[in-house]
C-alpha cells in the first residue's frame, strides 16, 4: 500500500467557531492505482487532500488519525522535512486553483528552476532540459518556458501545472478538480494527459478529485464518496455506477450530466436542500435532511462498513 | 500593450495631469473674490503706501500681464512657464522667484530624496517581517506603527526637535548650518551641515516607515494567502524562497503606494522643514505666505507640482518594467 | 455563543478607539459653554510654566493654554467632522457612480479621480487659502473637505464595482428600477460600512490638514483650534525656549484622535474583511 489515511480529522479554527472539514477518514491507495474522490463543494474534499501533506497551516489545523506514505508515519516529520523529504518529490498536487497557482511575476522556466533547486542539485542547463522534456510530454512549446502566467490561457496553465506538479516524477499525484475551471474541449484534452502521464508511468499513483462524478468514470479505478466532512461510500468505479449503495451516490448519478449527450433537464433528479453546516456536531446520518428514504432509524450514528466487498455509511442501503 | 506604449500613454497622462495643475495654480485665485491678485491691482488704483511698493507692484503686473484680458494672461504665463520664468519676489525683490528656488531646491532633494528611500526600504522590509511572523512581533509591531502614523509628522518633527535638539542637546535644533561655518568643501562643515541633516532627516524616515510598514504588511498578508504560495509549499519550496517571493509581489503595489503617498508626504517635507528652519523650499514657501509675497508663494507650488509629477512618472515606468502583467495589458493604470 | 465570542473579538479595536474618540469629544464639547476662562483672553505673562493658577501653563501670548486646549480640540473636532462629511460626500458621489455606472461614466470619472491624487492636495489648499483674507471655521472647513475626496471616490468606487454583477442588481435592473433607486436602495446599502470607514479617515484627515495649514500661516483666523496653538508655538519657538507645554498638548490631542480615529477605522476594516483578522 502506497497510501495509508487512518482516521484523520482536520479543522479550520476560526475565532466564530471550528469548521471539521475532514471527519474520521480513512482510505487507501495502492500503488499503480487512481482513485477518485467526489462530493457536492464544500464537502471537504481540497481540505481532505491537503491534509495528506501533512502541513497544516493555520486556520488548518490536525485533530486526529494518520497518514502513512510508504510505511512511513508523516506525524514524524517536522514541516522542513516534509517540503525537503516528501513534499513535490513523492508526493505532488495539482491544486484545484491552478489557474492562480503561478506566480504572476515569475517566468514559468524560473518556477520549474526554484522546484528543482528545493530538492536537488543539477546544472541549470539540465534543469532547462528537464523542464522542456515535461513540457513537450504536455504537448506544450518550449517558448512556454519564457513566459509568465499572464501570457497563458487557462488549459495552457492547468497543463503548466501538471508539468510543473510532475517535474520531479513524485510517486502519488493529487489533483484537485484538474478540470473544473475550463472549458470542455480543455477538460478532455487534460483529462487524456493525465491518463498519459500515468500511463507513462511519469507517476504511479494518483488521487483525483471531481464535484462531478461522471469526470472520474473513465479515469478513476475506486471512487471515494465524500459527504459534509465524511466518506459516505468506497468502492470499485464500474460498481458504484452501477449498483450505487448510498443514496447520496444514487442523488450524485442521478445528477451527473454525461457530456456529449443530451439529457432533458426535468429528467435529472435534482437533489433539494444544502449540506449541512459542518460547523455544528451531528451524531446521526448527515444526509439525513435530504434523504428521500429517511426515517427514524436513520437518526442514530451511522458507521463506514463492509458490504458487497465496498465501504458504506448507511445501514438501510440494502433495503432502498 | 507593449512596454513603449505603456510609457507612451503614461506620458500623454502626465502631460494632460501637468497642464491641468498649473491651470488649477491660474484659474484658482482669479476666481475667488478678494484674491491677491485683485487685491495689489486694486491697492495701485486707490494709492500704495510707499514708492518702493509701487515699483514692486508695477513690475508684477506688468510680467503678469495683468492689464491684458484672462485669456491672453493665461497664454503669458504658459509661456513663462515654459521658459522657467516664474516673476520676481516682492519680499526679495528685485531677485527672481527662480533664481530663489533654484538655491533652495537641492536642499530639499538632498533631504528628501534619501529620506523618503531608506524611510521606505525599511518600512516594507519591517511590514513584510510582521506580515510573515504574524505573532508577537506583529502584536506589538502593529499598534506602535499605527500610533506613530497617527502622530503627525510635525507633531513628530517638534518633539524630535525638543529632546534631541534641546533638552538632550545631540543635535543643533534647527537650521541647515551653523552661522559661524564658512560653507566650504572642508570636514568640519560637512560634519556641521550632516549634524543639521540628523533630526529632519530621522523624523521624516520614521514617519515614512510607519505608513510603509503598515501598507507592506497588509499586501504581505494578502499575498501569504494567495494559490501560488500555496501551490508552492505544496511543491515543498523553502520558507526563505516562499518570502522573497511574497516580498517582491507586495513590493509591486508598494511602489505605486509611494507614488500616490507622495501627494501627502509634501505636506510633512514641507512642515519638517519649517519646524527645523531647514533652508530648503518649505521653509521659503512658509515665508513667502507670511509676507504675501505671492509670486514666490505660486512658483513654489508649481515648483513643488511639476517635480511632484515628475516622481510619479518615474515611478509608473519603473513599475511597469518590474511587473509583467502590465506588458501583457492584464491591469489598468490607477 | 459563537456571536459573542464573534463580538468580543472584532469590538476591541473599534471599541477603544471609539471610547477614547468619545472621551475627547464630550470633554471638549462640554465644558465650553462653563468655562468662566476665555481662551482668547491674555491673562498671564509669556510661556508660563504650569502652576495652579495655569494648570498647563501658559503660550506666549499669556494665554492658558488648558482652555485653549479644550476650545481648540472643539474648534479642530468642528472643522474634521464638516470637512470630513463634505469629502466622504463628493467622494461617495464620484466612486458609486464611476464603480456602479462603468464604461464611459468610469472612464471620465476615474481620469479625473486618478488626477487629483497625484496632484498633491496641499498645494491646491495653500493656492485657495492665499486667496481667501480671512478664514471662519465654515470656510476653512469647506476648502480642507473640497480637496480630500479623492482617496475616498477610488476606495468607494473599487467596492461599487464589485457590486454591479451582483445577483440582486441584476434583478433590480429587470424590475425595471430606475439609476436613483438601484443607487439608493441596492447599492449604498452595501457600501455603508465602507462609507463609514472612509468618513472616519476623513474627519482625521480634516484635522491633520487643519493643523498643516495652520502652520504654513493658513489657518482658520480669529479663533483657536489645535492647529493654531501649534502655528502660535512654532513662530515663537517653544521647543526652543523649551516651553514643553505649549507644543506637547496640542501635539498630543491631535494624536490622540487621530489614533482612535485609525484604530476604530482599522477595527472595522476587520468586522469587514475578516482576512485581516489575526487567526491564532
Ligand atoms: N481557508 C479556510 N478557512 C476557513 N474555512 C475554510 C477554508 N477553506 C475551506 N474552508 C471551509 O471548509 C469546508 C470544506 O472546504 P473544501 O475542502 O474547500 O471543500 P471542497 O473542496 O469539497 O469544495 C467548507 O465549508 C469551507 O467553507
Ligand atoms: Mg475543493
Amino acid at each position: 500500500m502506497m497510501l495509508e489515511v487512518k482516521d484523520l480529522s482536520a479543522s479550520y479554527v476560526l475565532p466564530e467557531g471550528e469548521i471539521r472539514a475532514v471527519d474520521d477518514v480513512s482510505f487507501s491507495v495502492d500503488e499503480g492505482e487512481i482513485l477518485g474522490i467526489a462530493g457536492e463543494s464544500g464537502c471537504g474534499k481540497s481540505t481532505l487532500a491537503f491534509s495528506i501533506s501533512f502541513l497544516f497551516p493555520p486556520p488548518l489545523r490536525h485533530v486526529g488519525g494518520s497518514v502513512l506514505f510508504n510505511g512511513k508515519d508523516l506525524k514524524n516529520f517536522n514541516d522542513r522535512e516534509l517540503r525537503k523529504e516528501i513534499l513535490g518529490t513523492k508526493i505532488s498536487y495539482v491544486p484545484q486553483s491552478s489557474m492562480n497557482s503561478l506566480n504572476p511575476t515569475r517566468r514559468v522556466k524560473d518556477i520549474a528552476f526554484d522546484i528543482f533547486r528545493a530538492h536537488m542539485d543539477i546544472s541549470e542547463k539540465e534543469m532547462y532540459e528537464r523542464a522542456k522534456e515535461r513540457l513537450d510530454l504536455l504537448s506544450l512549446p518550449e517558448s512556454v518556458l519564457n513566459m509568465y502566467s499572464v501570457e497563458l490561457s487557462g488549459g495552457m496553465k492547468q497543463r503548466v501545472v501538471i508539468a510543473l506538479s510532475t517535474l520531479l516524477g513524485p510517486e502519488l499525484l493529487i489533483a484537485d478538480e484538474p478540470t473544473s475551471a475550463l472549458d470542455v474541449s480543455s477538460q478532455r484534452i487534460v483529462l487524456k494527459e493525465l491518463k498519459k502521464l500515468f500511463k507513462d508511468g511519469v507517476f504511479k499513483s494518483m488521487i483525483i478529485i471531481s464535484h462531478e462524478l461522471i469526470i472520474l468514470k473513465h479515469l478513476a479505478h475506486r471512487i471515494a464518496i465524500m459527504y459534509a466532512g465524511e466518506l459516505v461510500e468506497v468502492g470499485e468505479t464500474e460498481r458504484i455506477f452501477k449498483e450505487p449503495l448510498h443514496p447520496y451516490t444514487k442523488a450524485l448519478i442521478g445528477s451527473v450530466l454525461e457530456p456529449g449527450k443530451r439529457v432533458e433537464r426535468e429528467k435529472i433528479p435534482s437533489l433539494p436542500g444544502a449540506p449541512p453546516d459542518l460547523r455544528e456536531k451531528i451524531t446521526w446520518c448527515r444526509f439525513y435532511d435530504r434523504c428521500p428514504f429517511a426515517d427514524e432509524k436513520c437518526k442514530r450514528k451511522q458507521e463506514l462498513v463492509e458490504r458487497d466487498g465496498r465501504l458504506v455509511r448507511c445501514e438501510r442501503g440494502k433495503d432502498i | 500593450m507593449s512596454y513603449g506604449k505603456y510609457v507612451l500613454r503614461k506620458g500623454l497622462w502626465y502631460l494632460l495631469t501637468f497642464f491641468i495643475a498649473t491651470t488649477l495654480v491660474f484659474i484658482i485665485p482669479r476666481l475667488i473674490p478678494g484674491n491677491p491678485i485683485s487685491a495689489i491691482v486694486a491697492q495701485m488704483g486707490s494709492g500704495v503706501p510707499s514708492e518702493s511698493m509701487q515699483r514692486v507692484y508695477e513690475s508684477f503686473i506688468r510680467d503678469y500681464g495683468l492689464d491684458k484680458p484672462v485669456v491672453l494672461q493665461y497664454i503669458d504665463y504658459m509661456k513663462n512657464l515654459f521658459h522657467g520664468e516664474l516673476g520676481i519676489s516682492f519680499s526679495l525683490y528685485p531677485k527672481g522667484v527662480t533664481e530663489i528656488i533654484g538655491e533652495a531646491l537641492p536642499w530639499t532633494l538632498a533631504l528628501q530624496i534619501p529620506a523618503i528611500l531608506v524611510g521606505w526600504i525599511l518600512g516594507n522590509l519591517l511590514g513584510a517581517y510582521a506580515a510573515y511572523k504574524r505573532g508577537k512581533f506583529d502584536k506589538v509591531l502593529f499598534p506602535v506603527s499605527l500610533l506613530v502614523s497617527a502622530m503627525p509628522y510635525y507633531v513628530l518633527a517638534i518633539l524630535m526637535q525638543y529632546i534631541f535638539g534641546v533638552y538632550l542637546g545631540w543635535f543643533p535644533p534647527s537650521g541647515g548650518y551653523s552661522m559661524s561655518a564658512f560653507p566650504s568643501f572642508t570636514f568640519d562643515f560637512m560634519v556641521d551641515i550632516l549634524s543639521h541633516y540628523t533630526l529632519p532627516f530621522v523624523s521624516l524616515v520614521a514617519v515614512t516607515i510607519g505608513s510603509q510598514a503598515i501598507g507592506m504588511r497588509e499586501m504581505s498578508i494578502y499575498e501569504l494567502n494567495t494559490d501560488y504560495v500555496n501551490y508552492s509549499r505544496m511543491l515543498g519550496l523553502e520558507d526563505r524562497k516562499i518570502v522573497s517571493y511574497i516580498f517582491r509581489n507586495a513590493m509591486l503595489p508598494q511602489i505605486t503606494g509611494l507614488a500616490i503617498s507622495f501627494g501627502t508626504m509634501v505636506g510633512g517635507s514641507i512642515i519638517t522643514e519649517i519646524v527645523f528652519g531647514y533652508p530648503g523650499i518649505g521653509t521659503w514657501l512658509f515665508n513667502a505666505i507670511r509676507q504675501n509675497d505671492y509670486p514666490l508663494i505660486q512658483g513654489i507650488v508649481l515648483v513643488i507640482t511639476i517635480t511632484v509629477l515628475f516622481a510619479n512618472f518615474f515611478l509608473d515606468i519603473m513599475y511597469g518594467f518590474l511587473d509583467p502583467r502590465i506588458k501583457a495589458g492584464e491591469m489598468e493604470e490607477g | 455563543m459563537n456571536l459573542k465570542k464573534r463580538a468580543g473579538a472584532l469590538n476591541k479595536k473599534l471599541l477603544i478607539g471609539a471610547i477614547i474618540f468619545f472621551v475627547i469629544l464630550i470633554v471638549s464639547f462640554a465644558y465650553p459653554p462653563f468655562s468662566k476662562r476665555d481662551p482668547l483672553e491674555m491673562e498671564g505673562m509669556m510661556f508660563e510654566p504650569p502652576s495652579s493658577l495655569y494648570p498647563l501653563g501658559t503660550d506666549n501670548f499669556g494665554r492658558d493654554v488648558l482652555t485653549e486646549l479644550i476650545f481648540g480640540t472643539k474648534t479642530s473636532i468642528t472643522i474634521g467632522f464638516i470637512a470630513g462629511s463634505i469629502a466622504t460626500l463628493i467622494g461617495t458621489t464620484i466612486g458609486v457612480f464611476a464603480g456602479y455606472c462603468g464604461g464611459n461614466t468610469d472612464n471620465i470619472l476615474n481620469t479625473i479621480t486618478n488626477i487629483f491624487l497625484v496632484i498633491p492636495p496641499i498645494l491646491i489648499l495653500i493656492v485657495i487659502s492665499v486667496s481667501i483674507q480671512s478664514r471662519s471655521i465654515l470656510i476653512m472647513s469647506l476648502i480642507l473637505g473640497i480637496t480630500s475626496w479623492p482617496w475616498t471616490a477610488r476606495a468607494i468606487r473599487a467596492q461599487a464595482q464589485s457590486l454591479r454583477n451582483r445577483e440582486h442588481i441584476k434583478m433590480a435592473k429587470l424590475n425595471g428600477e430606475s439609476l436613483a433607486e438601484i443607487i439608493a436602495f441596492e447599492v449604498l446599502p452595501y457600501l455603508a460600512s465602507y462609507i463609514v470607514m472612509a468618513f472616519i479617515l476623513q474627519v482625521s484627515t480634516g484635522i491633520l490638514n487643519e493643523a498643516a495649514m495652520s502652520m504654513l500661516g493658513l489657518g482658520p483666523t480669529d479663533t483657536v483650534s489645535l492647529g493654531t496653538m501649534l502655528e502660535w508655538a512654532l513662530l515663537f519657538e517653544s521647543a526652543r525656549i523649551g516651553a514643553w507645554w505649549a507644543f506637547i498638548p496640542p501635539g498630543l490631542a491631535i494624536t490622540m484622535i487621530t489614533f482612535s480615529l485609525y484604530l476604530a477605522n482599522s477595527g472595522m476594516d476587520e468586522i469587514v474583511n475578516p482576512r485581516l483578522r489575526g487567526v491564532v
